[in-house]
């Protein structure tokens, strides 16, 4: 791991790297870096995009975008050692307006992950096929998981405004007479 | 068979047949999933009660909704059960379709599920065990015998309103109304 580490900081510029637990590194970087550092690991044999995850740090006003990447069994010999190694890479982005670029072209995988993003925090990823809708059936004004979306009042509006078949029952009797 | 039923029998027969010969169909949404398979198989198994399950809503009559209904599959949910043929029952499962349950202050699902389809009986817990779905059952032939398990009634005579409360959380349906406006 240490190699490793020495390894990329001779390559790149920026980066602060930290270990723990003897098997995960991880990597703060900017977001110019992202699609270099992606590239560099899936040639070194980290080929497995394993989540893109996201944090919303709204006091700072950032998004933070987390790739996880692993190895597969790689026809590598020393495959046993790089398998239980886990890489996260994290950069932050503007929260306003938020645009990324795709990493489709170097892991294709990311695809349903970009347009979940997409839909939960309003991430725009700019080279991305199709960002529709994925698991969500309403709309909503704000995406629902950034930290700004109030699910309680949400919910009062919503869901609380629907009255039981009682209550209409009652409201269109009122209404007749 | 039990003698002092005959009576019974006598009197009904359609709803003595009915009750006895519950088809259901499990709708697999949430956590209540789990408690489906040691309940039909030999560990508690359903058939005693005379419950079994089938493969399409078509053929059913007891629809069991097993956990929170997020609202995709409460659109599912619906179509399911305007699928199903009279006589059928509802029964919801667990503490989230009555109230929310621990999802009361989700985005996404919704709070209580008689606005959308009528039940008939409540099974609440987080989750049942499996003996909870047997007294649910034998509570649901009382109801039977008493008449007072009418979901289905209501559901025809109140469609406007319920067809109004679907439509007040989706937006436009996708499919046309089951029944036709009384009052128009």
């Amino acid at each position: 791991m240490e190699e490793l580490k020495k390894n990329i900081l001779s390559i790149f510029n920026d980066l602060e790297i930290y270990i723990r637990k003897d098997n995960r590194m991880f990597i703060n970087t900017k977001k110019e870096t992202v699609l270099s550092l992606l590239s560099y690991f899936k040639n070194s044999g980290y080929d497995h995009l394993g989540l893109i995850s996201c944090n919303d740090w709204i006091d700072d006003s950032k998004f933070e975008l987390v790739y996880i990447l692993s190895a597969y069994m790689a026809n590598d010999e020393e495959f046993q050692e790089k398998e239980k190694r886990i890489i996260i890479i994290k950069t932050r982005i503007p929260r306003e307006k938020a645009k990324f670029i795709t990493v489709i072209d170097i892991f294709e995988n990311a695809e349903p992950y970009e347009r979940e993003l997409h839909e939960m925090f309003g991430i725009k990823f700019e080279g991305h096929p199709r960002l529709t809708p994925l698991f969500l059936e309403l709309k909503y004004e704000t995406p629902p998981f950034r930290k700004d979306f109030d699910t309680e009042k949400y919910v009062e509006n919503k869901f609380g405004k629907i009255p039981t078949i009682k209550e209409r029952k009652n409201n269109q009797k009122n209404e007749r007479t | 068979m039990d003698r002092n039923q005959i009576g019974k029998w006598l009197k009904n027969p359609g709803k003595m047949a009915n009750k006895y010969s519950f088809h259901v169909v499990y709708f697999c949404t949430g956590c209540g999933i789990i408690e489906i398979p040691p309940s039909i198989t030999t560990r508690w198994d359903a058939e005693r009660f005379g419950i079994i399950p089938v493969a399409t809503p078509r053929q059913a009559n007891l629809f069991l909704i097993t956990g929170y209904v997020s609202t995709k599959t409460l659109k599912a949910i619906i179509r399911t059960y305007e699928q199903m043929p009279e006589p059928k029952y509802t029964v919801a499962f667990g503490s989230c379709p009555i109230n929310g349950g621990m999802y009361y202050d989700s985005y996404n699902t919704i709070k209580s599920l008689d606005k959308y389809i009528p039940v008939d009986g409540y099974i609440a817990g987080c989750m049942p065990r499996p003996e909870a779905i047997f007294i649910g059952v034998t509570h649901l032939w009382k109801l039977i015998d008493m008449d007072k398990a009418d979901g289905y009634k209501r559901y025809r005579e109140d469609y406007e309103f319920y067809r109004e409360n679907q439509e007040q959380l989706f937006g436009e349906l996708d499919w046309p109304p089951l029944f036709k406006n009384k009052s128009s």
